[in-house]
Parts: C-alpha cells; sequence; structure tokens
C-alpha cells in the first residue's frame, strides 16, 4: 500500500461519524483536562481505558488520541493564565506566557501556543508517516537482542536526558521493572514476588498503578495550594489577533521546535516534555536578544508548543511500529491496543491499515477540530479555570475508584490504589520521577523476555549484543548516555573542589 | 537545613529494598545460567542495580544542604481514608451511598470551612457518577445495599 492509497484508506476510516464524534470528544475531554491544573492526560487516559472495552478497536485508539493531543492544546491555557502548568509538558510556556499575560497580552500568548501546537501536530503527521514505513522496514532486521538494547537504551535515556539527577531517575526506573516482575512468570511458571497473594498473580494491574501514581499523588500534592491563585481575567477574542512583528517571531521557531520535537518524540524514552525543555533552550540560544525571553518572548511560547505536540504525534511511530512504548502515556496506548487484541509490531502496517491509516488520519482531523474550536472556546476555557480545586477533587477521586474497579471489579486494587497513591505522593515530594517509574513497569517484561531469548539464541554468550550491528550500535548509545553525565559530575566536583 | 534528608531517607530506603527483593529473590527462585536463565535471574540483578543506586542517592545527601518541603499529611490521610472507604464499602453498600460516604469523606480535608457545600458537593458528585456509570454506560455493579 503505497502512502497515497493510505492516507485515502484512512480518510474512509476516520471519516465514520462514530469514529468522528469520538475524536471530537476525545480532543475536547484532553483539552478539559489539560486545562485544568492537577488531572494530567495520564489521569484522563487511565480513566477512559475501561470505557474503550465497550467501543470499536478504531474509536476507542483515536478517543485517547484526542485526550493525549488535546491536553497539550489544554496545558497552555493554565500556562498562560494561571503560571500553573496544566501538563507537564506545558510548564516551559509559563515561563514567557505568564508574563505576556500579565502586560495585557494573554490573547497573544493563547494564539500563539494554539497555532503553534497546530503546526507542530501537522508537520509531526508529515514525519509519522515517513518514518513509520521506513522503521517498520527496517524493524524485520530487529531480533531479541535488538529490542532487548534498544528498550535498555530508551529507559536510560529516559532517566539520563534532561534530569538533574540521573541516579534518582535510574533508581525509579529500575522500581518499576522490579514492580513489573511481580507475577506468574511466562517461561517457569513460578510465582514471582507475589507473597502468596492470588490477586497479583497476573501482575499489578496497571490502571491502579497509573491511578495511583497520576491521579490520587497529584490529588494530594493540589489540594492545598491550586486554590492560592485568583481567577484569570477574561479574554475576548479581539485580544487574539496577533500583530504582524507576533506573527513574524513565530514561523522560525515553530520550524525548528516542530523538526526538534518530531527528532526526539519518535526516539524511545524521550518523550515531548524533554522536547519542549529543549526547544526553550535552543530557541534562547539563537536568538539575537536572549534577554527577551522570560519577560515574554513570543518565541519562547511559539519552538515549545509546536515541539511538545510534533513529540506527542511522533510518539506513536515507535508505538506502533515496534511495539515499544516510548513513554507512559503511549505505554497505556499500548495496553488499549492489546485490549482489542491488536498486536503492534513491524506487522501492523501490513495487518491493520485501517487501524494505522485511520489513527494517521484522525490525528490531522482531531487537530483541526482543535484549533477550529479552540479559538471561539476560549471563554469557556477561561472561565473553567474559575471552577475550585476544592469542588473538583473529590469527584476526581470516586471517578479513580469507579474507573479503577470497573476494570476488573476488584476491591483489592483499590487498596492497592491507595497504597501506590501515598508511596507516590511521598516520592514526588522527594523529586523522583513516577513517570519514570511506570515507564520501566510497562518496559520490564518486554526487556526480560527479550533478554532472555537472545541469550538462549547465542547459547549463553553476551557478545550477541556487540557483534550484531544495531545491537551494538544501541548498546554504545546505552554507555554515552551514562558515561557523559558521570564525566560531567566529575569535571563538575574537580572545578568545585579548586575553587574552594 | 543542614543535610538534604529527602534523600538519605529514600535512598536507604531504596537500597534496603533492593537487598531485600535481591536476596528474597535468590532464595526463593532459581537463578538458572546465562544460557538459560531462570525466573530469579531478572529480579536478583534488578535488586542488586537497585541496592546499588540507592547507596548513590543517599550518601552523597550527607554532606549536601537541602530544604524539607511541607509534607500535607492531613491531605493524604483524608484521600487515602477516601479510597479505604470505597474498597471497604462498594459490595456490601452500593455504589450510591459509597458515592456520597467517600465525597464527603474527601472533602473534609479541603481549605475551606462549612459543611452545606460539602453536602452539596456530595449529593452533586452522587447524581452525576450515577447519571454517568448506571444510566449511560449501564455498568453492572450494585447500586444499592439491597441489589447485589
Amino acid at each position: 500500500m503505497t502512502t497515497l492509497e493510505g492516507l485515502g484508506h484512512g480518510l474512509s476510516v476516520a471519516l465514520q461519524p462514530n469514529v468522528l464524534i469520538y475524536s471530537l470528544f476525545g480532543a475536547l475531554l484532553g483539552t478539559f483536562v489539560g486545562v485544568l491544573p492537577g488531572i494530567g492526560a495520564m489521569a484522563a487516559i487511565t480513566l477512559l481505558l475501561p470505557i474503550t472495552y465497550y467501543i470499536s478497536s478504531e474509536a476507542a485508539l483515536v478517543m485517547l488520541a484526542g485526550v493525549y493531543y488535546g491536553a497539550q492544546y489544554g496545558g497552555a491555557v493554565a500556562s498562560i493564565l494561571l503560571r500553573l502548568p496544566g501538563t507537564p509538558q506545558s510548564a516551559v510556556t509559563t515561563l514567557d506566557g505568564y508574563p505576556l499575560a500579565r502586560q495585557g497580552r494573554a490573547g497573544v500568548a493563547l494564539f500563539t501556543a494554539m497555532i503553534s501546537s497546530f503546526a507542530g501536530s501537522i508537520l509531526g503527521i508529515v514525519i509519522l508517516v515517513m518514518l513509520a514505513g521506513w522503521l517498520a522496514g527496517m524493524a524485520t532486521a530487529f531480533g531479541a537482542a535488538e529490542y532487548a538494547a534498544m528498550m535498555i537504551m530508551g529507559l536510560i535515556a529516559a532517566s539520563t536526558i534532561g534530569s538533574a539527577r540521573p541516579s534518582k531517575s535510574l533508581a525509579m526506573v529500575v522500581v518499576g521493572l522490579i514492580l513489573g516482575c511481580v507475577g506468574t512468570d511466562v517461561n517457569s511458571g513460578v510465582q514471582r514476588l507475589t507473597f502468596g497473594q492470588t490477586e497479583l498473580m497476573d501482575g499489578i494491574n496497571l490502571v491502579a498503578l497509573a491511578m495511583g501514581l497520576f491521579g490520587v499523588a497529584e490529588v494530594i500534592a493540589n489540594i492545598r495550594d491550586a486554590d492560592r491563585h485568583g481567577p484569570p481575567d477574561r479574554v475576548t477574542l479581539r485580544q487574539l489577533i496577533p500583530t504582524r512583528q507576533d506573527v513574524g517571531q513565530m514561523i522560525a521557531p515553530i520550524t525548528r521546535g516542530t523538526t526538534l520535537g518530531g527528532f526526539f518524540g519518535a526516539l524511545p524514552g524521550t518523550g515531548s516534555t524533554i522536547s519542549s525543555f529543549l526547544s526553550y533552550a535552543l530557541e534562547r540560544r539563537v536568538s539575537r536578544h536572549p534577554e527577551r525571553f522570560g519577560n515574554g518572548a513570543i518565541e519562547g511560547i511559539a519552538g515549545p508548543e509546536a515541539a511538545n505536540n510534533s513529540a506527542s504525534i511522533t510518539a506513536f511511530v515507535p508505538t506502533l511500529t515496534l511495539g515499544i512504548p516510548g513513554d507512559p502515556i503511549m505505554a497505556l496506548m499500548l495496553g488499549a491496543l492489546i485490549i482489542h487484541g491488536i498486536q503492534p509490531g513491524p506487522m501492523m502496517l501490513e495487518a491493520r491499515p485501517d487501524m494505522f491509516w485511520g489513527l494517521v488520519v484522525s490525528f490531522g482531523i482531531g487537530n483541526l477540530f482543535l484549533l477550529i474550536l479552540n479559538l471561539p472556546l476560549i471563554g469557556i476555557w477561561v472561565s473553567m479555570l474559575r471552577i475550585p480545586f476544592r469542588w473538583l477533587y473529590p469527584a476526581i477521586i470516586v471517578f479513580i475508584c469507579l474507573g479503577v474497579y470497573s476494570v476488573r471489579g476488584s476491591v483489592f486494587d483499590i487498596a492497592m490504589v491507595a497504597g501506590i497513591g501515598a508511596i507516590g505522593y511521598a516520592l514526588a515530594l522527594a523529586s523522583f520521577s513516577p513517570a519514570l517509574l511506570l515507564l520501566g513497569f510497562v518496559l520490564g517484561p518486554l526487556i526480560e523476555t527479550n533478554l532472555r531469548r537472545a541469550m538462549l539464541i547465542s547459547r549463553g554468550d553476551p557478545m550477541i549484543f556487540l557483534e550484531r550491528p544495531i545491537a551494538c550500535g544501541f548498546v554504545i548509545a546505552t554507555l554515552a548516555l551514562i558515561l557523559v553525565p558521570v564525566m560531567k559530575t566529575v569535571l563538575k566536583a574537580r572545578t568545585n573542589r579548586a575553587a574552594n | 537545613m543542614r543535610r538534604d534528608y529527602h534523600d538519605i531517607l529514600w535512598g536507604g530506603f531504596l537500597a534496603l529494598l533492593g537487598l531485600g527483593v535481591a536476596g528474597y529473590a535468590a532464595i526463593h527462585y532459581d537463578l538458572g545460567s546465562l544460557r538459560r536463565m531462570g525466573p530469579g535471574f531478572f529480579p536478583v540483578s534488578l535488586g542488586v542495580i537497585l541496592a546499588a543506586l540507592g547507596a548513590a542517592i543517599a550518601l552523597p545527601a550527607f554532606w549536601r544542604k537541602g530544604e524539607l518541603r511541607p509534607f500535607a499529611g492531613r491531605e493524604l490521610l483524608g484521600v487515602i481514608a477516601a479510597l479505604l472507604l470505597f474498597a471497604l464499602l462498594m459490595n456490601r453498600a452500593g455504589i450510591v451511598i459509597t458515592a456520597a460516604v467517600v465525597t464527603l469523606t474527601a472533602s473534609v480535608v479541603a481549605p475551606r470551612p462549612g459543611i452545606l457545600w460539602r453536602l452539596v458537593l456530595a449529593a452533586a458528585v452522587t447524581l452525576l457518577t450515577w447519571a454517568i456509570f448506571i444510566l449511560a454506560l449501564e455498568m453492572t455493579i450494585p447500586v444499592w445495599p439491597w441489589s447485589r
């Protein structure tokens, strides 16, 4: 199937009325949770997972994807108006968005965020289409050793790139990997780390873990402070119109941000959050007036917003073509696909073209919806920020409970959510990343299976990882990812000592 | 504050957890060989790595200044109590009573005095829950204590 045929085929899937409705619903719900600080795309997708049992697999995936990129649009609204990032990806948008809002230019900041998000998504789709075919072709050259090496590289990349303390990030990944071991071992049938609990035989429930780490922990962290920010000023449609100078300042950052986000989104382990931070750093570096950053530079919004949307689209590349989720949200998507009996991987483009191309086209349609709807809806989003958090969070708790309960009617899972939530809150308080724990949890069983298979194939010779060129490339990249921060720390300690 | 206590405590805990997992797995599960890895191989290796990382987090923190973040203990208790009440009540009392109790419990720790708004909120959330999950989604879960 050529790309053009594929897109035509995808259009016929994405334009089915029920798929269209779920796409619109997902995108709007995503914007809603993105706008509200304290609930992220992660929690929203987890809440929706049980509902997807009841609808067609195309509609389900299209809806979940809509929540994901919709939240990227919404996240910017709270960042700009309240200096409270609605989602982690939009944290950098506070740096220049909030100062602009203080200067009475909130409308222009919001417009910049939305048009940049849209441009980033559309160009991300182009990159996705180009990369997916190429990667799916290459993936047939992947054996167990390559998969294992690539996943390990992804985990190390996620914990070292952009992390202030890589040892803490790595520790979270390893805790996740250990939690992934809980349950029946596939090869031997041994019950591992279940301590006799029959509820743990199938392993820890992904929904319970995600709800505890992201839903419960974030609610606890937000109860006390969420209402302290005053309500934002009104924003009218007229204020959204940018000047000619503003538009001129957007184009180059959008282009750079999209390219950067498209690249990092497609790498497993690095996601949209890192892309938006890197894009901000890049814009500041190439700017002729870096002093404007932090005081309301349009470029500081345009670049990162384009980057995180582009990355969230290309993040589907490794998930769909290799079956390797690059970030925790993609891990949930992978879970949703598997629930619907679809095994993502190199064969998916051939075996389920309706699914793949339908998703791709729906990205475009969903983003168009968001752009058209969000401009008139901006007044509604702004007024939503006036809802006090104390009204919202008890409802969120009830929805979390019902979401987890509906998966398999188990109250044991709810008790798990309570325990995981308490630990997750304490971990986040000490700046440990719960997202990395979840990533380790999802990738753990895949890594173990492929590692065991690779060693079986090579008759116990670990050289298999160096003899095969692709695997060797991943090993070298992994070593570089570990050694560079270590060297940096050593050098820093030395200069500090010299200074003292 | 003189030391980074967050990192010392968590680093130490993670190191012990790693040792615990490695020790437990080594005793209870077959390690196997490199060629044919047993069920114990992966957990034991991970436990050892976690122990090392935990030490790497805790030890440098002894010589580093840190700030103690305020711990939202009250909020934590309220939310966890609400969740545990759901686990306790759901199969016995049905969704209507459970949703009301959970909402009330969770709202106790909200930073705003008053009882009336809490009751109104509980009623609203219960109604919404019933409308979404029973009326719209037709989920098969107990609605009342007597409808099991």
